[in-house]
């Protein structure tokens, strides 16, 4: 029945879909699109067909090269971003002088663009691979500093009583209540970051680069192959939508509490985790 | 320790003294006094009711006692000890059920052996005992959301159990139930403190709920918080839930109502 059900409206989507694209392709061949401006879907697919599956080369590497490339960038960005992040989330939630101090400069950084100061970057960082981890760690630290301290700071006075009653330390009620109690905001704060960081890897990239998606696509508009570039913009949709994937079912695995679904999946494996272990 | 509040004579308890208070007042900041003068002294065993308006000082009798706060004047000795911290031989049940969302019910119970040590094999084997004395059996491996809410403070009874605790502080714990929920409850909450002969302070506002459950009631009056009267409730136990429509049970629902009133 599920699967009938998820079948039928994936069906729906992509007769939807290809209804669309049918319609700009029919259009643009007769005319109706200046191909300078809107190339077809058929010579995107065409180029996208070449990239993929004809390994053709560009800046000396397959598409798969630059893939690779920007995604490991992104990544270690990510990494960076997500520790200091965390980490200075959690000293102001400790440190409520800290907490006061660090206030200012959040909110003047949260103003601030952080892609504008991609000069700058470039300027103490380089060409290489630096200035890409650079900017990515620099625009995506914000929301998970933001995300992880509104998670700690939850006020829970009667769940602080209920610990002190059992005699917990507060190590332990950091790891046991604290924490865990956070884990929804911080894993929405993992996820604003993990698109950022792309977004901050791919805007360096367009200061300079050698590899990657962001040079593919500049140096296609450049030579005013629309088809590249489109080629490239759909390549990007297809990095972020598997890292976005990726970082929900992530959440949803840990943070399995939020919604009815999760809760019996984890319920019943418990359950039969017991009756196995006897 | 005396098991003198199961079936006990209808003169009052012989039992040692557990809690024991003597002007104790709380003052918060400069100027709220939410508790005076307050002495009382509570038996081994014993069932003791609190009942009174809201913010007469019920709350922080029972977080006074708890060590969550601490007095601004007075004595106050739990087993003759003063009162300065949470002790481990005390265990608190709130309004809400305070649970760990996270956690399974049983994951829940467990908390409080898991804070203190390893969990052993004999730590579960006693948390699927409690659950099974607070009617549970069965919703182990449920986690709290997908349980009703009596059911959820079903859990923290279980959870207050485990810890062996055997002096008992409960802040209208089913307070937030609806009434045949609560009704219930409170059956079996008599029958397991019977079972477990802990020693139990009970919140509540509701003067029939305080006068069938409890050995004494202490009935407070607000501004500021003080107890106004202590009264002996002498019924034979188990008690059956048709006491509270007897003569005798209204007679003290009538000297507790005039206690509140003259205030
Ligand atoms: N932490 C606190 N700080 C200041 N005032 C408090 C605090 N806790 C309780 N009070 C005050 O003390 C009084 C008694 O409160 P409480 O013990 O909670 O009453 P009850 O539980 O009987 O409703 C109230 O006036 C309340 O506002
Ligand atoms: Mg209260």
């Amino acid at each position: 029945m599920k699967l009938l059900s998820f079948l039928i409206s994936f069906a729906k989507y992509s007769l939807s879909f290809i209804f669309v694209l049918g319609l700009w392709e029919v259009y643009a061949r007769y005319g109706g699109l200046n191909e300078l401006f809107l190339p077809r879907p058929s010579k995107i697919g065409d180029k996208l067909y070449n990239l993929f599956f004809k390994f053709q080369i560009i800046e000396q590497g397959t598409i798969y090269w630059h893939f690779f490339a920007t995604l490991a960038q992104m990544s270690i960005g990510f990494c960076y971003g997500i520790v200091i992040g965390n980490s200075l989330a959690v000293l102001a939630a400790f440190n409520e002088t800290f907490r006061r101090y660090i206030a200012p400069y959040a909110v003047v950084f949260n103003v601030t663009p952080g892609i504008a100061v991609l000069p700058l970057i470039i300027a103490w960082f380089g060409f290489g691979w630096e200035s890409k981890i650079a900017l990515a760690t620099l625009v995506c630290f914000f929301p998970p500093f933001i995300n992880t301290l509104t998670g700690l700071l939850k006020k829970n006075d009667e769940a602080i009583e209920l610990f002190q009653t059992i005699g917990a330390t507060q190590s332990q009620y950091f790891w046991k209540q604290q924490l865990p109690n956070a884990l929804p905001e911080i894993f929405a704060g993992l996820k604003l970051a993990i698109t950022t960081a792309l977004l901050g890897t791919i805007v360096a990239q367009f200061g300079s680069a050698t590899e990657g998606v962001g040079i593919l696509m500049q140096r296609f508009a450049f030579r005013l192959d629309m088809a590249g570039s489109f080629a490239s913009l759909v390549t990007m949709a297809i990095m972020g939508l598997l890292v976005f994937t990726i970082a929900e079912l992530l959440d949803r695995r840990i943070v399995f509490w939020r919604d009815t679904k999760g809760l019996e999946r984890v319920s019943k494996k418990k359950q039969r985790k017991l009756s196995t272990d006897g | 320790m005396a098991a003198t509040a199961k079936k006990k004579p209808k003169q009052s308890p012989s039992g040692q003294t557990v809690i024991e208070g003597n002007s104790v007042t709380k003052v918060f900041g400069e100027t709220v006094t939410a508790l005076e003068g307050a002495d009382f002294n509570i038996r081994s065993g014993e069932f003791i009711s609190l009942v009174g308006p809201s913010g007469c000082g019920k709350s922080t009798l029972l977080r006074l006692v708890a060590g969550l706060i601490e007095k601004t004047s007075g004595d106050l000795t739990v087993n003759d000890e003063e009162v300065t911290k949470p002790r481990t031989d005390i265990g608190m049940m709130f309004q809400k059920a305070v649970l760990l969302d996270w956690r399974t019910a049983i994951e829940n119970v467990l908390l409080p052996s898991e804070i203190q040590h390893r969990i052993t094999q004999d730590d579960k084997q006693k948390a699927m005992a409690s659950l099974d004395l607070v009617g549970l059996k069965g919703f182990e491996f449920h986690f709290p959301k997908q349980l009703s809410g009596g059911m959820q403070q079903r859990v923290a009874l279980a959870r207050l159990i485990q810890t062996g605790a055997n002096i008992m502080l409960m802040d209208e714990p089913f307070g937030a139930l609806d009434e045949f929920t609560r009704e219930r409850l409170n059956v079996e909450l008599m029958r397991i403190v019977g079972e477990l002969k802990a020693t139990t302070l009970f919140v509540t506002h509701n003067i029939q709920e305080a006068i069938y459950l409890a050995d004494r009631v202490l009935v407070m009056t607000p501004r500021p918080g003080r107890i106004a009267k202590i009264i002996d409730v002498n019924f034979e136990r188990p008690r059956d839930i048709s006491i509270q429509t007897s003569r005798e049970f209204n007679i003290i629902v009538e000297e507790v109502r005039d206690t509140l009133g003259s205030h």
